[in-house]
């Protein structure tokens, strides 16, 4: 388990540090496996199943789609890099030693994830960074559930592993750039660089 | 109030395609409204938070998708930030831990609802150019209300008693904040576009208020301010898009009866509401309605401007505003079978 929420919070970070579509995809393909395995006990073969489905189908569409570069950590990174770092050990002091009880994997990855993706949508202009970051959040929020006292089952899972999937199929508007070129420099369309100025 | 809240936005959908201006895209109103409303029935059906959170996801995507100047990460930010807000703050609330750690997650729980809607301090990017679907307006006045209650009646169910004491505090603050900034906002703002959405602002600064105070009398104000929110002024929102355009104000009898709407004067349906809410301040805590008597004052000049932004209706748009009227005017003289509906 533990294994499995280093591997969530790997992916998820890679995402933060990625700008380019394959950098995107393997940080997704990552987020996924660690969540499949952290939804296991409650989830059952049916939610592992659906979790991965759901990831794995993004992670491709994300491949495949766009220019296949991975852009990652391109120069002015480093901001992301410490935001990766720091929350990391943030999370893992909150889930650790601040709360109690069984589950500190999932506590861990849950809270990372979440706040990752949303510093990471926060700070992003380019439409495939923002849906591959709530790729990952509807993977985090199916495990979510699984913090409270009574078991959901696995309703939340399939419905996270279909959102995940789904996000990535929404038809692009007219004028709008998947990815700037020059990885995280939006100015195709004369849209505004990254806010760490990449 | 989930259900009921919902055959409200259904009702008032209806009515917008039904006596839409003509200039108004029907289809598109129609088939962005029908998603909306699905997704406002998955969320009242969803057996737990986190799917109702999914669900707001999901909704957020699909109108960030709508053509708009505003660019699509640019669209999707607040509703991410509220999204991760509530799910941080409900994560912290199913931890064991100290006694501090459930009162964060009030904090974010309240602070994600907040974003969500578009309130102060977290309010959305807004262009008066925009179409009303790709707007921040449904946030506010269509989908905000079904999810507010319902994700406050859930969080009611998790919250244990210390961190339900935080939780109040805070939606009475906010509340304060956006009744304040929204009514003055509404009354001084440059464009009457903009002071419309202000005031959306204001009435959910009274209903978060009533939220807070957890007793029946606020719950019951907050719910008649919600059903004045989507029974009324949304559709009196939809109906002065076309004399927001042509910027032309006019001062006959029928724009002070909509500016008394809006007020939330007798008999309409925000005057029970008010009465209420004060009521159940006095309550609990009497200079709290001092204050709340003061800033509901400050809603005249406001509604005074906006009623005389509408214009003169005509045709079928004079038909939404009488149909608009003779509700509010139902509501705010029978509430009872409403709240008797909803279980207060």
């Amino acid at each position: 388990m533990a294994v499995a929420a280093f591997v969530a919070w790997l992916g998820a970070a890679l995402v933060v540090l990625a700008d380019g579509r394959r950098g995107l995809a393997l940080g997704l393909a990552l987020v996924t496996p660690g969540f499949a395995v952290l939804v296991w006990p409650s989830g059952g073969a049916l939610g592992v199943s659906a979790v991965v489905a759901g990831g794995a189908i993004a992670s491709w569409q994300c491949w495949r789609s766009g220019a296949a570069t991975w852009g990652i950590m391109p120069a002015g990174s480093t901001p992301r890099l410490v935001l990766c770092v720091a929350s990391g050990l943030l999370a893992l002091w909150v889930a650790a030693s601040v709360t109690t009880g069984p589950g500190t994997p999932l506590r861990f990855a849950v809270l990372v994830v979440l706040g990752l993706m949303g510093a990471r949508v926060l700070a992003s202009r380019e439409i495939a960074v923002v849906l591959t970051s709530i790729a990952c959040f509807a993977l985090a929020l199916a495990a979510a559930p699984d913090l409270a006292a009574i078991s959901p089952g696995p309703v939340p899972d399939i419905i996270g592993g279909l959102v995940a999937a789904g996000v990535m199929f929404v038809p692009r508007m007219q004028g709008e750039p998947d990815l700037a070129p020059g990885h995280g420099v939006a100015g195709a369309q004369g849209g505004r660089p990254d806010k760490d100025g990449s | 109030m989930g259900p009921e809240l919902l055959l409200a936005a259904t009702a008032t959908l209806s009515l917008a395609v039904i006596v839409a201006p003509p200039r108004v895209a029907r289809g598109s109103l129609l088939t962005w409204g029908l998603l909306g409303l699905a997704g406002m029935a998955a969320m009242v059906v969803a057996p737990s938070l986190d799917l109702v959170f999914l669900i707001l996801l999901v909704l957020a995507v699909l109108q960030a998708r709508l053509t708009s100047h505003r660019d699509f990460a640019s669209r999707l930010r607040a509703p991410v930030l509220a999204v991760a807000l509530l799910a941080v703050g409900l994560a912290f609330e199913r931890m064991q831990g100290p006694p501090v750690l459930e009162r964060f997650g009030a904090v974010g729980m309240v602070a994600g609802l907040v974003a969500a809607i578009g309130l102060l301090p977290f309010v959305h990017e807004f262009d008066p150019e925009e179409s009303v679907v790709a707007s921040p307006i449904p946030w506010i006045a269509f989908i905000g209300p079904l999810l507010a209650a319902t994700v406050l009646s859930r969080a009611r169910q998790v919250l244990p008693a210390e961190a339900g004491d935080a939780f109040g505090a805070m939606l009475i603050g906010l509340g304060l904040l956006n009744m304040l900034g929204g009514s003055l906002g509404s009354w001084r703002t440059a464009g009457d576009a903009a002071a419309w959405r202000y005031a959306f602002m204001a009435d959910w600064g009274l209903a978060l208020c009533g939220f807070g105070l957890a007793i029946a009398d606020g719950q019951a104000a907050a719910l008649l301010l919600l059903f004045s929110i989507v029974l009324g002024r949304l559709p009196l929102y939809l109906f002065s898009r076309p004399a927001l355009r042509e910027k032309n104000p006019t001062d006959r009898p029928i724009n002070l009866v909509v500016a008394a709407v809006l007020a939330g004067s007798a008999p309409f349906a925000g005057f029970p509401a008010r009465v209420l809410l004060l009521r159940g301040a006095t309550q609990l805590y009497w200079p709290l309605a001092l204050v709340l008597a003061a800033g509901m004052l400050l809603w005249l000049p406001g509604s005074l401007r906006l009623g005389r932004s509408m214009g003169v209706p005509r045709g079928r748009q004079a038909v939404g505003v009488a149909v608009v009227l003779a509700v509010n005017v139902f509501l705010g003289l029978y509430p009872q079978p409403l709240l008797t509906l909803a279980g207060l």
